[in-house]
């Protein structure tokens, strides 16, 4: 698809993807030094993605990959040249997506190197189980899944990268940010409380880092996704329709 | 080819397209013309099935261009106004990715480029990157977009717009090269070109269908009457008033050229051509002329006038 190749051969991507490999690898660094120094109570995996230098990077690359799915067409006018095609609105919204998935797992292989690498080199058996890493992989993979989706609405609504960028950010946030509620909110216990939480990436994000992984998590951003995409096509389509 | 039938938009306040009916046969070139505004850009739009009717069908090829949608836009090559394009891509790299999207196979795709991109003359600039190509390599690349599959039918959305005329002079060679192979169906609010180019006129104003006709039939049905122009030297009081008395002119301008010289310009109502009673008249007077000629009327003004008349008509409503 064409979306992936104008990615990659844009210098915009790699400065981002490069910049997002660095902050991870420093983020990776420092958090082994800290545990030279202390002892820590949770494995190396959990410290990692726990860590809010994490997530600040993280947020950040869903509205950069997302924001030109189809508010750069819009602009030039090749979305019409696109939508005149013989094609499904589907395929046409099916291959943005998954040019956007793709382009989010490319940027996730270094991040994932940086274990089994730290493993070989150092020797330390101790530092984390499989079990961790691999939960850690699978949470961000869901959580990139929902997040893309989200963008992909956004880039869908408007015509103007910047506010899709923003949007987008936006949207990523609040989800970020429904875990942290909990602790606000005068009823801890309420069932506002429990909903929310249920809702955050965060509490997902602990459980799965922990190696703890159960089917509530892919129920949740497997059909969020689905469901958003869904909404981002009816979205596409009423262009035909309006006055 | 295309069938439409009491198509309607409406958008919030006003018709773009008002209750438009027309057909055009396989192998014709139809020009649809139309001031700006008019409602072109729409229509086609609903053609490609881009946009939906507020009311009213339209088919091509016999497919509805609502229920058959995918069927519809298989058999059209679309060139949208102003013809966008990505610009990060490499001419034959936006062909085959244009190719392939319209569902060529992976086989048949290097030949049908290659043979686009043979037709719109696009051989030097295949490699470049077509953020950095002229305006008429642009254009181009988008006809051998639409043409790259060889469909039955060419929608072009003011193909020659922001050309130089001899760009535009190639375009219209072009077009009508293509005219052998394909129907087409092309917008413009440029003249000459479809005089030159187009079979027969579809002209829409405000939204609403205007005529129908080949460009000869609406210059001949604009003909009744008709200008003359009339040079002479001297005698310009009594000539004035000899030509006013000729039965059929309806009025005459007088203009001062050079010395001794004076130019009348004379329009006539109801009868053909009043140039044989003038030479008449010139010759028993004794004038000494140097000009008389009849001003065919063009489709310019066949145009002007289809479209003046509305113009006046709204403006009594309002």
């Amino acid at each position: 698809m064409k979306e992936l190749r104008s990615f990659f051969l844009s210098p915009f991507a790699f400065i981002v993807m490069a910049l997002f490999a660095f902050i991870n690898a420093w983020l990776f660094v420092s958090t082994v030094n800290a545990m030279r120094v202390a002892t820590l109570p949770y494995s190396l995996v959990y410290s990692v993605f726990a860590s809010g230098w994490f997530w600040m990077g993280f947020l950040f690359i869903f509205p950069v990959i997302t924001m030109r799915l189809f508010a750069e067409e819009k602009k030039t006018g090749t979305f019409e040249g696109l939508m005149t095609a013989p094609v499904r609105t589907s395929e046409v919204l099916i291959g943005k997506y998954s040019a956007a998935v793709t382009v989010y797992l490319a940027m996730l292989v270094p991040l994932f190197l940086f274990f089994p690498i730290f493993k070989m080199v150092t020797e330390q058996e101790g530092a984390f189980n499989n079990g961790s890493l691999w939960g850690s992989m699978i949470a961000l993979v869901l959580v990139g899944f929902f997040n893309l989706a989200i963008g992909t609405l956004a880039s869908a609504i408007t015509a103007n990268q910047l506010i899709a960028a923003m949007l987008t950010f936006v949207g990523v946030m609040l989800h970020y940010f429904f875990g942290f509620f909990m602790g606000f909110t005068t009823l801890p216990n309420s069932k506002w409380a429990a909903g929310m939480s249920y809702l955050s990436t965060v509490e997902h994000m602990q459980l799965l880092s922990q190696g703890l992984i159960d089917s509530r998590p892919f129920i949740y951003y497997l059909s969020f996704s689905v469901f958003i995409l869904a909404i981002t096509y009816h979205i596409i389509e009423s262009r035909k329709w309006r006055i | 080819m295309i069938e439409v039938s009491q198509l309607t938009k409406r958008y919030v306040g006003h018709l773009a397209v008002d209750n438009v009916s027309f057909q055009v046969e396989k192998g014709e070139i139809v020009g649809f013309l139309g001031p700006n505004g008019a409602g072109k850009s729409t229509t086609i739009r609903m053609l490609t099935c881009f946009l939906t009717p507020s009311s009213g069908t339209a088919s091509i090829g016999g497919y509805d261009i609502e229920k058959d949608s995918i069927k519809v836009r298989r058999q059209i090559g679309y060139m949208p106004e102003n013809v966008p394009l990505y610009p990060d891509m490499r001419v034959n790299e936006y062909l085959r990715f244009r190719a392939a999207l319209k569902g060529m196979s992976s086989r048949s795709l290097t030949a049908g480029v290659g043979e686009a991109v043979e037709t719109c003359s696009l051989n030097e600039v295949q490699n470049k990157m077509i953020a950095t190509l002229s305006k008429g390599y642009r254009q181009r690349v988008g006809l051998a977009d639409a043409l790259v599959t060889k469909p039955d039918l060419l929608i072009l959305d003011e193909p020659t717009n922001g050309l130089d005329p001899q760009q535009i002079r190639q375009f219209r060679e072009l077009i009508k090269d293509l005219g052998k192979r394909h129907t087409i169906f092309l917008s413009t609010h440029i003249l000459p070109e479809v005089e030159m180019t187009c079979g027969r006129v579809i002209i829409i104003n405000r939204g609403k269908l205007k005529a129908s006709d080949t460009p000869q039939n609406l210059v001949r049905r604009r003909l009744e009457g008709g200008d003359l122009v009339l040079e002479l030297n001297g005698h310009s009081g009594k000539a004035m008033s000899a030509i006013k008395e000729i039965k059929g002119v309806s009025s005459v301008l007088e203009e001062k050229t050079e010395k001794g010289w004076t130019r009348f310009k004379i329009t006539s109502k109801g009868t053909p051509d009043l140039s044989e009673r003038i030479f008449d008249l010139a010759v028993e007077r004794k004038w000494k002329i140097r000009e008389l000629a009849r001003h065919d009327a063009t489709l310019e003004d066949a145009f002007v006038d289809l479209v003046k008349h509305d113009i006046a008509g709204k403006g009594a409503e309002g």
